[in-house]
This record gives C-alpha cells, sequence and structure tokens, in this order.
C-alpha cells in the first residue's frame, strides 16, 4: 500500500471485515426458541368507541341541528341540517382517521 | 441499488406476512436472510467473541419477532435489525460509548510500526485504539456499507457526529498506519 487516505483506508477497513458468517445451525436454534406470537387483542378499540359514544350522547343528544337533522333523516327528506349532520360525523371520522395515522407514525 | 431495492421489497413482503398472520416461515426466511450480517455486525462489535455475539443475535431475532409491529418500513429491515442489534450489544455492556480512548496527542506518541508486519493486523490494532463510537461508526459505514443516514438510525447519533467519527477515525488509521505508507515509498525509491 503506497497511499492510506481515506479511500484507501475505506478499502482496507472493507478488505479486513469478514463479511456475512455461515448459518451453522444458528436459524435453527432461534425459531425453536420463538414464543407463540401475540395477536393484539380488538376488544380495547371496541370499548374505547363505546366508551367515547357514551360519553358524547348526553352532549350531542340536546344538539337542535342534531335533532332535526336525525328527524328529518329517518322521514327520508334531504334536508340541511340531514347535511349538516353527516357532515360533522365526515369531519369527525377525517379527524380520527388522521390522528390515528400521526400516531401509529409516531411509535 | 436496483438488487437492493429488489431486496428490501422481498423483507417487506415477508415482514407484513409476520405482521398480518403471525407467519413463522415467513420470520424465518428473515432469520436466514439476515443472520449473517447481524452476527457479524455483533462479532466485530465484541472484538471476535463469537459465543457472546451469537447469544446477542439470538436476543435480537428475539426482539425483532415480538416488536415487528413497530417496523414501518421508513427503513431498510437490515438496517432495522442493526439497529436493534447495536441496542443489544449497548445494554449488555451497560454504558455510554467511550469518545475519547486516546486523544491526539497520545496517538502521535504512538511507534509506527517497526517492521513489516501484516498490515491487516496493523489496522485490525488501529481499530482498536479508536474510541468505541470510533469504531462503531466506521465498522457500520465502512464495513456494514450503510449510508451516513442510516448509521444515525442505527447508532441513534447526530448526523454531524457519525461524519465527525468517520473523519477522525479514518485519520488516525491513516496516521498509524503511515509507516506503511513510507515502506512503501522507499521500496518504490530503491
Amino acid at each position: 500500500m503506497s497511499e492510506p487516505h481515506d479511500d484507501g483506508i475505506e478499502a482496507l477497513l472493507r478488505q479486513q471485515f469478514e463479511g456475512s458468517v455461515a448459518d451453522d445451525g444458528f436459524s435453527g436454534r432461534v425459531m425453536r426458541q420463538l414464543p407463540p406470537r401475540r395477536r393484539r387483542a380488538g376488544w380495547p378499540l371496541w370499548l374505547g368507541m363505546v366508551a367515547g359514544a357514551a360519553a358524547c350522547w348526553p352532549c350531542l343528544a340536546g344538539a337542535p341541528l342534531l335533532q332535526a337533522g336525525w328527524r328529518d333523516w329517518l322521514r327520508g327528506e334531504l334536508s340541511l341540517p340531514v347535511a349538516g349532520m353527516w357532515l360533522a360525523v365526515i369531519g369527525l371520522s377525517w379527524l380520527a382517521l388522521g390522528w390515528g395515522l400521526a400516531e401509529s407514525r409516531g411509535r | 441499488m436496483a438488487d437492493n431495492a429488489a431486496e428490501a421489497r422481498i423483507d417487506q413482503a415477508l415482514a407484513m406476512r409476520v405482521r398480518l398472520d403471525g407467519d413463522r416461515l415467513a420470520f424465518e426466511q428473515l432469520v436466514r436472510r439476515h443472520q449473517g450480517m447481524v452476527r457479524a455486525q455483533l462479532r466485530r462489535l465484541l472484538h471476535g467473541d463469537e459465543a457472546a455475539a451469537d447469544d446477542l443475535a439470538q436476543e435480537t431475532f428475539m426482539l425483532a419477532w415480538r416488536k415487528l409491529d413497530q417496523f414501518r418500513g421508513e427503513a431498510r429491515f437490515s438496517t432495522w435489525l442493526y439497529r436493534i442489534a447495536y441496542t443489544c450489544f449497548l445494554q449488555a455492556h451497560r454504558g455510554p460509548l467511550r469518545h475519547d480512548a486516546i486523544d491526539d496527542e497520545a496517538m502521535e506518541r504512538l511507534q509506527a510500526p517497526a517492521q513489516r508486519v501484516d498490515l491487516q493486523l496493523d489496522l485490525e490494532r488501529g481499530m482498536r485504539r479508536l474510541s468505541s463510537a470510533e469504531q462503531a461508526v466506521l465498522l457500520h459505514c465502512a464495513q456494514l456499507g450503510l449510508s451516513h443516514e442510516e448509521a444515525v438510525y442505527v447508532l441513534a447519533m447526530p448526523l454531524g457526529t457519525v461524519k465527525t467519527h468517520a473523519t477522525r477515525g479514518k485519520a488516525k488509521l491513516k496516521t498509524w498506519l503511515a509507516a506503511w505508507r513510507d515502506a512503501g515509498s522507499t521500496e518504490e525509491a530503491s
């Protein structure tokens, strides 16, 4: 070696590295010791949704827009309160979706 | 580059199968694909202690199995494994990296090899004289072939620190191996 500059040093380091280790039964040993995979329980999600709906209901039940929207919806009328009610539902759903995505990215 | 992208896509698909179906065969494929480099990484970090390296490698894959839901594909699967392995290594040695194994003055005082012994041996000695942080950065960037950004992810160091350790580590090695350059020049002249 005549000039061990940066590239030379890097080349030497690469040569010195022995590279990938042969398996020799390692993977088999790992797989034998692997515990059963824990499935994520679905009930906390449903419990949270029910609890959230139960908490919101007393506040929203008295809202005149929601009452009128729900009544018109049941009658099959496409009125302004119906549009407002569904816009609110869609808006809240998007909000929950965005929150969920942001939380999952941060994990 | 295209090969790397294809390999990464295969890893992503296998990881997805493990996440969605708990597919053990898919995980076994991932272990077989990556055990060699993870074990090589740990052997280097542990200065050739093969038994200890294999214990940590096994712990690494156990953790990967348990935490696979957290793999979001923001890094290559191999990089994610290197990160887990490096964390296991740090936890096993319980302590921050030494950043000052040898200072610059001491480096200058080091005796250059008097005889033309094996260059690789001198390089190995030189690597061991570096601080742990410099060794870790050179291992991951120069030997395992990670980019500086990937090394940042694995080593949990700021980008500037990774670059500094890489530069300083190579500069020290260059100084310590200067005798080889001088010997080479003498041979050429004679």
